[in-house]
């Protein structure tokens, strides 16, 4: 993590001291940010309870927003947000010039003060504080959108994605009035032609709620046809909404643009993306404790002697090995760590099966042709992807991945387009860059020598395998360490009680597969244990105490009954058990044995039992 | 295990024969000291406990402890057994000669073994070591042979020769044990060699063999094959640390193990100390890290006077340590608890977290463990399938989620452990699709082309044995950052004066296309080059902005990037969002004009006749909204006309729509518009324009008492409106 870490920033000025946690800061510059205004009707109709006792239209809006207010603050804080209500009595705009349209809180950042406020319109006090505060009146929704355009207008922010979502029960809001439905879509193309994507929420209506006299010209066309007609059921997509996220979401950018030479002259302009990185939790800022305002450090370096400020030209950098201290310039540290300018080189191809699984040092990154520095990448990256993908092979690369910084070994494997029944993408076109291991990485381990397991001993144990089979799906854990901070940050936010629990997705589900498992477990255990043994317990401190026991108590414990005996040798078990074991059924069963190694005292016992 | 170390003693020939060479060739006494320097640079950089001591014979003087009665003569210990350092290193640079006399080497040994008898007394070694360095041209006696023998036995000790030639001629004939034994004639073979060095060479396999019969010849090294050996640096050492564990399924099953690292991303072991340049003290520098308010003063603040705190969305958070700790998720501890089955195809290869890769092994010594464990590898096997498990180190770390893969080899079988993803770490991007675009598909000549490079380049063949040879395998090549980084430090030790040393060209090698592949890659190369045209694209300036370094990574693939323009400090953010603008649209016309004009997407008459028009749409609302609108667009007009220095088209625009007000009914409007004062463009602003300083002032003025005088008479508005346009 810390080394990529280093792409985010400008190129490293000796900034590997700096703080970390800088690096969300920089890249929304050129990102933009996301903007999402909730319109939402308040009219009295949204107001109606439903039948036993339902919330009403309007709390289940808020009950949204709310969710997508925290959502937010944890996956992208830097989006804006608004909620404006319209077919309000009060109004409410910055210019105060729509009448009827209450700006509730205008395009900003969310936190914890609007969760707050959105909390307050919930349930029935909710009610009647909207009631109080805002009423409910006339219906424009030309109006509101204009207003709600006027909103984007004013941000000063570069934003890269602009939703409206029309929270309503009203398929018919201006009752037939068709100078209102006229100024509405002529509004809502206006907010349309400044790529405003506009989405109706559409909730539970009497008698179903129909899209298509009214606001089929004023949503964005959906993608699916079906969701333009009578609809009874209220939107699907709240369902979504109202999922909890808790997850930093980021954005796509490259962490280095480097150059693939597959020889002389040959160099294809690719870029490499981290898709899977370790999230950790978010670095904490520094508050003055007085008035919890963030405070900057500074570091700087000092003599200790004279005081004074010690400029780089004054420092060099040292390390001591076979009692003498090397002494070097911070330049030539550097120059050190330097053996070529960043960039890929094509070394050679290897069949797929030559990339071992152990072969593993850091999570991959994803490669793909950046067209726009060179022309004719993506063309040749195709044909690369085609050919290794169709002869199974991956391309083995030399690779600089940035300024200073030594060679690694990479393999680039071939990834193909993946779409769904829908078409969207699964997994996306281009190579997935694998670091491999060098010989320093490599730890020689001596594997001990061991007794290996029967086949009766492995079939009984792809019984439980084939018991606790599931279906992976890489992401669908979530890092509990990281979801109870986000819990406990909003309780302290929100000045809630306690944190909301957290499940502990990998936490085995013990009883479950106890359950599942049955008396598998248990015979397994037979055919690999012996009795008494207890995998649990410290190895030494357990065989002493089983000597000690056996010695003081003359053995007693280590009687085995005929049947047991027959059941072991039925299971093909009976080699579990020990020598003295053995021997004293032997004395029991009466049988004369001479040998007293245990294949001779098995062999004595299965033929007196078996016959 | 922690804490064991060895005892090695160099003994080294300095005689008078060891100087002899062939011509062109390096001189015994040479190759033996690379050999010396080289093993104890190593030592040193591996900061091992081992003790090294060193003994030469052949000196002319005599120092060693059974120097009595003229025996033992010539032999001198110039180190005693301790941790190697650069002192050594220096010595054995500058000091060490070669010498005039002869000694026995069977003697030599003897001081060595009596050399690690007495210094070794009461402190615990693991190991013994002697390594001699001769080229065996002096006459041993061989008297006391069996009662060396008996000796090294008893004690122990490890004996290793290096010789200027290979112990068993025919060997290289035979293709060796091992492919670092391979190479070109060692030098000394081809002179032959004399009949001491046949008798000596007899002494040397005889002492081996009898210390070790299967094994013994192969600790008989030449100098040139340690030289190859050592050359790199030896990788730092770490043991690995066991992990003991139990694998548990559900609460009834568990299997004792025991875990290693198996392969990790090592890291430099050292980091470097800041020191002063002057003294090369790292007491006199000190760094702080100081916290200071965002205000003018930029007010210093105590770390104690801080609190820690954590955004909540455009808040701040204060949240303690104190409480952090108290709040954060508890786990129970180490474990390895399964939490079902998978097939291993639905575990990604790309989607390996983490730096490391673990083995699992039974708990020692314990075969019931053995045998459970067995079990599951070997069902997993069968059924390709993989264990997920929950794993956690110990009680403060994380636990993660992972995959443990079955692993059966020849000799031995494990599990072997990687973390996958959470939830929160993977990001998962879309990217345009290469193979349904036709501007990408590549043809069949240049499918073929990348067909046949493949086919050069390939790094594994198959042999005539059927045996399959990889040419290049990673992970037999050493980090080459730890290999420059101990040359560096080897050489400003020894020689801190002087400019650091180029990389050593083995090591460039190394890492570079194998020479086959190389030679036989060209003409398919040379295809590919000629199949698939690669133009760079020209960036007008290479600036240093976020935007170059991040990428450019909107996730609307159309919108558009910076433009090419560079001013950002002008450039309204807003403008880029927009995406692509192509004619001047109702919701915020003089944006859109703007942009238009800068990006010069249309003549700027055309624009500015899309303006008015959009102008005299809001105007014909007769609502102030749309007034304070036009205004912005009128005033935008403005700026754009100045910028281009085009005042007549703003000019016969504004005078045209003065004389439209009164008709229109526009009065209301007209006083904003003079109230914010935009009037004619004037010579002064715009140079060969028509209308003065005073004219255009006068322009606004005028009106007011006009409109003052005569009420404007309220007319249909539509009269005028396509005279207006008909203008432009």
């Amino acid at each position: 993590m810390a080394e990529w870490n280093a792409y985010y920033r400008n190129d490293g000025d000796d900034e590997e001291e700096q703080e970390e946690g800088e690096q969300s800061g920089g890249s929304y510059k050129i990102t933009g940010r996301d903007s999402l205004v909730f319109l939402v009707d308040a009219s009295k109709e949204m107001f109606i309870k439903g039948e036993d006792g339902q919330p009403s239209n309007f709390d289940m809006t808020m009950q949204v927003v709310r969710s997508v207010y925290s959502s937010k603050i944890i996956s992208s804080h830097r989006d804006l947000v608004a909620l404006v209500f319209y077919g309000t009595e009060e109004s409410k705009n910055p210019r105060n010039s729509f009448k009827h349209v209450y700006v509730y809180h205008d395009l900003d950042e969310p936190g914890a003060k609007r969760v707050q406020e959105v909390d307050a319109l919930r349930g029935d006090e909710g009610a009647k504080l909207a009631a109080k505060t805002m009423g409910s009146g006339e219906t424009s929704l030309g109006d509101a959108l204009w207003c709600c355009a006027n909103l984007y207008s004013d941000i000063k922010l570069r934003l890269s994605h602009k939703r409206l979502m029309i929270f309503t029960c009203r398929d018919e809001p201006h009752i037939g009035d068709s100078t209102k439905d006229r100024q509405a879509r002529t509004k809502a193309n206006d907010l349309k032609e400044t790529g405003v994507i506009i989405d109706l929420m559409h909730l539970m209506k009497p008698g179903g709620f129909d899209v298509a006299p009214f606001f089929r010209d004023i949503v964005s066309p959906p993608e699916d046809e079906s969701e333009l007609g009578l609809q009874l059921e209220p939107c699907n997509k709240l369902d979504d909404l109202q999922k909890r996220v808790r997850a930093k979401e980021l954005r796509k950018r490259t962490m280095a643009r480097l150059n693939l030479c597959l020889g002389e002259g040959i160099n294809v302009a690719v870029g490499m993306y981290a898709t899977a990185v370790t999230a950790k939790k978010p670095v904490p800022i520094r508050l003055y404790r007085e008035t919890n305002e963030p405070v900057r450090s500074k570091t700087r370096t000092f003599h200790t002697q004279t005081g004074s400020l010690l400029l780089p030209s004054e420092i060099k950098k040292s390390q001591t090995y076979g009692k003498k201290q090397i002494v070097m310039e911070k330049d030539e540290v550097d120059s050190i760590k330097k053996f070529e300018d960043p960039g890929l080189h094509l070394i050679g191809f290897k069949p797929m099966e030559r990339l071992k699984l152990h072969h593993h040092i850091r999570p991959a990154v994803f490669l793909y042709p950046e067209e726009d520095e060179m022309k004719g990448s993506s063309c040749l990256v195709s044909a690369l992807l085609t050919k290794c993908s169709e002869r199974n092979v991956f391309a083995l690369c030399r690779c600089v991945s940035r300024r200073n910084c030594a060679p690694r070994f990479v393999a680039l494997v071939p990834q193909n387009e993946q779409v769904d029944e829908a078409k969207t993408q699964i997994t996306p076109p281009g190579f997935n860059v694998i670091f491999l291991p060098f010989a320093d990485d490599m730890r020689t381990l001596d594997p001990p020598q061991c007794p290996t397991a029967s086949d009766t001993q492995v079939d009984k144990m792809k019984e439980i395998v084939s018991k606790l089979r599931f279906k992976y799906r890489s992401g669908a854990f979530e890092n509990p360490v990281i979801q109870q901070h986000y819990r406990n940050l909003e309780a302290l936010a929100l000045d809630m009680m306690a944190p909301e629990d957290i499940e502990d997705l990998i936490m085995p589900k013990v009883d479950q597969i106890d359950r599942r498992l049955g008396p598998l477990s248990d015979e397994f255990k037979d055919m690999v244990y012996p009795p008494g043994y207890n995998p649990d317990g410290k190895p030494a401190a357990k065989r002493k105490t089983a000597e000690n026991g056996g010695g003081a108590e003359k053995k007693p414990k280590i009687e085995v009954g005929v049947d047991e005996l027959k059941a072991h040798m039925q299971n093909g078990t009976i080699g579990k058990l020990t020598v003295p074991v053995l021997k004293e059924a032997c004395k029991q069963l009466g049988i004369r044995t001479t040998g007293t190694k245990k294949q001779e005292l098995i062999d004595a016992l299965t033929a007196q039992l078996g016959s | 295990m922690a804490g064991s170390r060895s005892a090695l003693v160099l003994c080294m020939d300095v005689g008078l024969s060891m100087s002899n060479n062939a011509p062109g060739e390096e001189s015994a006494y040479e190759q033996a000291k690379k050999v010396m320097q080289k093993f104890v640079q190593r030592q040193v950089f591996a900061e091992t406990k081992d003790e090294l001591a060193l003994v030469l014979f052949g000196t002319d003087s005599t120092n060693n402890r059974l120097d009595q009665d003229g025996q033992y003569q010539n032999i001198t210990v110039h180190r005693h057994l301790m941790i190697p350092d650069f002192e050594l290193l220096e010595e054995i640079e500058n000091q060490i000669q070669p010498e005039n006399s002869q000694a026995d080497w069977l003697d030599a040994l003897v001081v060595c073994m009596d050399l690690i008898k007495t210094e070794t007394k009461d402190k615990k070694y693991d190991r013994f070591i002697i390594a001699l360095l001769t080229d065996l041209s002096t006459q041993a006696s061989s008297e006391h042979l069996d009662v060396i023998i008996e000796n090294l036995k008893q004690t122990d000790i490890t004996l290793q020769f290096f010789l200027p030639f290979p112990a068993e001629e025919d060997e290289d004939e035979n293709g060796g044990r091992d492919a670092d034994r391979r190479g070109p004639g060692h030098p000394g073979t081809g002179k032959g060699l004399t009949s001491e060095q046949r008798d000596g060479l007899d002494m040397v396999k005889h002492v081996m063999l009898t210390l070790d019969e299967d094994e013994g010849l192969g600790e008989i090294y030449t100098f040139r094959n340690a030289i190859e050996q050592l050359r790199m640096f030896k990788r730092i050492e770490k043991r690995p640390t066991a992990w003991p564990c139990q694998l548990t399924i559900g609460s009834c099953l568990s299997i004792r193990i025991i875990g290693y690292k198996a392969v990790t991303d090592e890291k430099m072991k050292k980091m470097w100390v800041t020191v002063d340049a002057q003294s090369n003290q790292r007491e006199d520098v000190k760094r702080e890290t100081v916290y200071c308010l965002d205000d003018d003063n930029e007010t210093e603040v105590q770390m104690d006077d801080t609190i820690q705190g954590f955004r909540y969305g455009s808040d701040i958070v204060p949240f303690s340590k104190v409480d952090q700790d108290q709040m954060k998720y508890r786990h129970d501890g180490k474990c390895f608890a399964v939490l079902g089955f998978t097939k291993q195809s639905l575990v990604q290869r790309h989607h390996f977290m983490g730096n490391q890769v673990m083995k699992i092994f039974p708990a020692k010594d314990d075969e019931h463990a053995a045998v459970a464990l067995s079990s599951l590898i070997r069902a997993l096997d069968e059924l390709e399938m993989v264990a997920i498990v929950r794993y956690a180190y110990n009680k403060v770390s994380n636990p993660q989620v992972g995959a443990a893969f079955p692993c059966v080899k020849q000799n031995y079988e494990c599990l072997m452990y990687v973390q996958l993803p959470f939830m929160e770490d993977l990001r998962l991007f879309t990217f345009p699709s290469l193979e349904n675009n036709k501007k990408f598909t590549p043809s069949e000549s240049q499918l073929s082309a990348v067909d046949s490079l493949i086919d050069s380049m390939m790094l594994v063949e198959e042999e005539e044995d059927g045996e399959k040879k990889d040419l290049f395998k990673v992970h037999q090549i050493p980090n080459p950052a730890f290999q420059r980084h101990f040359q560096c430090l080897h050489h400003r030790a020894l020689n801190p004066d002087t400019p650091l040393p180029a990389m050593e060209p083995w090591l460039k090698a190394a890492l570079e296309r194998p020479e086959v592949i190389s030679e036989r890659c060209k003409a398919p190369l040379g295809d590919v080059k000629k199949q698939f045209p690669l133009t760079e694209v020209e960036k007008k300036k290479q600036l240093k902005t976020s935007a170059q370094i991040f990428g450019k990574d909107s996730e609307e693939p159309d919108a558009k990037k910076a433009k090419g323009d560079e001013e950002e400090g002008e450039y309204n953010l807003a403008d880029i969002a927009e995406g692509s603008v192509t004619s001047v649209g109702s919701v915020d016309p003089a944006r859109d004009f703007r942009t238009l004009i800068k990006q010069k997407t249309l003549p700027f008459g055309e624009a500015c006749q899309q303006l008015t028009h959009r102008i005299e749409q809001l105007l014909s609302n007769k609502n102030t909204h749309y007034y304070m609108k036009s205004i912005t667009c009128i005033q935008a007009f403005r700026e754009q006309s100045i910028k281009l220095e085009n005042a007549d088209l703003y000019n016969s625009y504004l005078q045209s729509l003065k004389r439209s007000i009164p008709n229109r009914g526009l009065g209301v409007f007209w006083d904003l518009l003079v109230q914010d004062g935009v009037t004619l463009i004037s010579k002064d602003e715009v140079e060969g324009c028509k209308v003065s300083k005073s004219e255009a002032n006068q322009f606004l003025v005028s009106e007011e008492k006009k409109e003052e005088a005569a009420a404007p008479p309220p007319a249909e508005d539509t009269g005028d409106f396509d005279d207006l346009l008909d203008m432009m």
